[in-house]
């Protein structure tokens, strides 16, 4: 096996987190190299159509889906340098303090070991690193005063304006959105001109995606990219207290060694695990720093409670941005709705394509022949939605494991097994009712329920954070337990998920995590 | 991406074409104009092409012309890394024919065991209308296959995809593109 130049620190995965490891560790001078299975896309890259977009959805080896909710990935996968990030919609609301002591204060689910204080600072460090437009004060009806965003809120437009007066008639404040993208130039990156093409990666710079904010420092910082670089395996030491780097194919498939003084997986909540299961060792029998038997458990989704409704005018329904415009944590209360248990977030103002899972046409997944073509037409210029997301409870028959079968380098595939329980169906049951009251108050002409099979949205958990290796695989840092030179970043970290979009927490946690992997150096680096 | 991968990415991007094969040479070409130009098949059969049309014309009218069989044959005979098909973002686990051939043949299956043997492209508009609605439904008894349910939504979306998802579908709807890097002519 050849065996390339030993490295401060390899990361996995060239996505949300691993970015920020990168950016930070360069800086702070370490030697660091990012293995990227998919390829180094470039803005250029970024065509807005729906076709072309699917090129930046996985293309490497699938996952199995069992269970009765089967956890549909691959839409909202990444591929390729700026991971899932690199397509995502940029909304940026945060967790609230409510969401880190769930088993305490509920006596169910789990705790974080940190509170809401502990993040807080860093999201205030991420909105000026990268660029936050929104209205601080205005959120701060549901938590505690930090920092103004660097922007003022975004543009709003007629299909998310007016929703207003329904949202109000129900006793529900919504506020301008927060989202990762620029409503006016920020640090050399233009503003948004709103033409709704987000979802296919947005090629201006006016959306902060990995590949303009945080990889492009970690480039500048002296980072190595290296794309098309599949991890199978981190490797450890004989006496399985270190590890000493992974095993990765290059673009010509040949195995080669990476050696490394510490190692960051930030591969994907479904990947971080299965790697880690595949690299079990006599030390280490059930897999990487898992003497708990967690690893690959407590897999989470959110589920979303779509209203859409038509109007009887143009609400220019195709401009704007694909984050939304509004806002509301008026919902975010654990025990909020009578007969279910979790948070539920609250946005308006998603701007529509045509096509596309979310787009107009399958608005309508009933519709087909004659009457799908007279409803595009009829749907083309009044037509806009609502969206509660709501929480699942970690459950630890939601799992990962790795299957019989192997991709083309031998590495087994991995299943995800994921089934709501009843608690989340009522919650996204009653979200749905309530999202028909507010369509009604806003004087839709049309309305109806985005019912079907229950979706599956995000995906979180699997090596979660905790005070010990009893209860957990990693500290709050995403270091694990039991190798202190091996590092687990992104969602997979989250105890709970709360119900808001993860990636501003995402890149908190990976921005306090990469800080103190940087000031401990000596101690990780061993 | 590699510099002859991205040459031939932008370049297929901004004609809003497709590599087709006409007589040995490799031409971009839209799947509205391969099909006009009859442009052989490479994958899918003569009578998964049939089938392939009949369901698409009665998810979306339209499709046929548009060149759904030349669109989805295209892709199913290029790198699932390089597909742009819907089935990428659904789940379907690669190589992507495998779905469709037999998806297609499942469709033409239990048309024949519920209509005297006739294949889905035999039967009258109606009876098509019919089956597609029992199919999306899993109501038809005895299916065979992957479910009718995921079939009707995985070539619903193709189908909504080459007749909407174009710049000529958005220019019939009279909805503003906007692209930020134009697909300049279709996609």
């Amino acid at each position: 096996m050849a065996t390339n130049e030993k490295v401060d620190v390899a990361i996995v995965g060239a996505g949300a987190s691993g970015s920020v490891f990168a950016a930070v560790l360069a800086k702070a001078g370490k030697k660091v190299v990012v293995l990227e299975q998919g390829p180094d896309w470039q803005l250029s890259d970024l065509i807005s159509s729906d076709f072309w977009g699917r090129r930046l959805r996985t293309a490497g080896a699938p996952f199995l889906l069992e269970g009765k909710n089967p956890y549909g990935y691959s839409g909202q996968s990444g591929w390729g340098v700026g991971g899932a990030a690199l397509h995502y919609f940029a909304n940026f609301p945060r967790l609230l303090p409510n969401d880190f002591k769930v088993k305490s204060e509920h006596g169910r689910g789990l705790d974080w070991p940190i509170s809401y204080q502990d993040v807080a600072p860093y999201y205030d460090r991420v909105a000026r690193d990268i660029g936050v437009s929104g209205d601080a004060k205005a959120e701060e009806i549901w938590r505690p005063v930090g920092e103004p965003y660097p922007m003022p809120p975004m543009k709003t437009f007629r299909h998310g304006q007016i929703w207003l007066k329904g949202f109000e008639a129900v006793g529900i404040r919504m506020v301008p959105a927060a989202v990762g993208m620029n409503s006016t130039d920020y640090r050399g990156r233009p503003a948004c001109i709103y033409d709704g093409w987000c979802h296919v990666g947005c090629p201006t710079g006016a959306l902060a995606n990995p590949i303009v904010t945080y990889l492009a420092d970690a480039r500048k910082a002296g980072a190595e990219v290296r794309a098309r670089s599949t991890v199978t395996r981190v490797l450890t030491n004989e006496q399985g207290t270190r590890v000493t780097g992974v095993e990765y194919y290059d673009e010509k498939k040949e195995r080669r060694l990476q050696e490394a003084s510490a190692v960051v997986l930030a591969a994907w909540s479904g990947q971080n695990p299965r790697l880690m299961l595949n690299s079990a060792t006599d030390k280490h029998p059930k897999g990487l720093a898992n003497s708990s038997g967690l690893l690959g458990k407590y897999m989470m989704a959110h589920f979303g409670s779509g209203t859409w409704a038509i109007f009887d005018e143009d609400v220019q329904n195709y401009m704007g941005t694909t984050g939304v415009q509004y806002m509301s944590y008026d919902r975010y209360g654990k025990t909020g709705r009578k007969g279910t248990f979790g948070s539920s977030f609250l946005t308006a103002g998603a701007a529509l394509k045509t096509s596309e899972l979310g787009g107009i046409a399958n608005a309508r997944p009933d519709l087909f022949g004659p009457e799908l073509a007279a409803f595009m037409k009829r749907a083309a210029r009044g037509l806009a939605r609502i969206n509660a997301f709501g929480e699942e409870m970690p459950n630890i028959e939601n799992r990962i494991e790795l299957a019989s079968d192997k991709d083309e380098f031998g590495m087994p595939l991995a299943k995800i097994i994921h089934s709501y329980d009843q608690d989340a169906a009522a919650l996204w049951n009653a979200n749905f009712e309530e999202g028909l009251a507010v369509a009604k108050a806003a004087g839709a002409k049309e309305m109806w329920s985005s019912r079907g099979n229950m979706p599956t949205i995000h995906l979180l958990g699997g090596t979660i954070m905790g005070t010990d290796a009893s209860n957990s695989i990693t500290n709050s840092y995403g270091q694990t337990h039991e190798l202190p030179n091996l590092y687990v970043a992104g969602p997979g970290i989250f105890p709970t998920e709360g119900a808001s979009n993860p990636t501003y927490t995402i890149f908190a946690l990976s921005l306090r995590g990469a800080e103190q992997m940087a000031a401990s150096w000596s101690t990780v680096a061993g | 991406m590699d510099n002859i991968e991205r040459r031939v990415f932008l370049k297929g991007a901004v004609m809003g074409a497709l590599a087709f094969t006409v007589g040995g040479v490799e031409v971009l070409l839209t799947p509205r104009q391969a099909r006009a130009q009859g442009v052989p098949f490479r994958t899918l059969n003569a009578e998964q092409v049939e089938t392939l049309e009949a369901l698409g014309e009665t998810l979306v009218p339209g499709v046929w012309q548009a060149g759904i069989s030349h669109f989805v044959d295209q892709q199913l005979s290029i790198r699932a890394e390089e597909a742009l098909l819907e089935a990428r973002i659904l789940n379907v686990r690669p190589p992507f024919v495998n779905f469709y051939r037999a998806a297609l043949g499942a469709v033409d299956r239990a048309s024949q065991a519920q209509s005297n043997g006739r294949r889905f492209a035999e039967l009258n508009e109606s009876e098509r209308r019919e089956f597609v609605n029992d199919m999306r439904q899993n109501k038809i008894t005895d299916w065979q296959g992957p479910a009718g349910s995921f079939i009707y939504v995985v070539l619903r979306n193709d189908a909504i995809d080459v007749v909407y998802g174009t710049m000529e579908g958005y220019a019939a709807l009279g909805i503003p593109y906007m692209p930020h890097i134009a697909p300049t002519r279709r996609w």
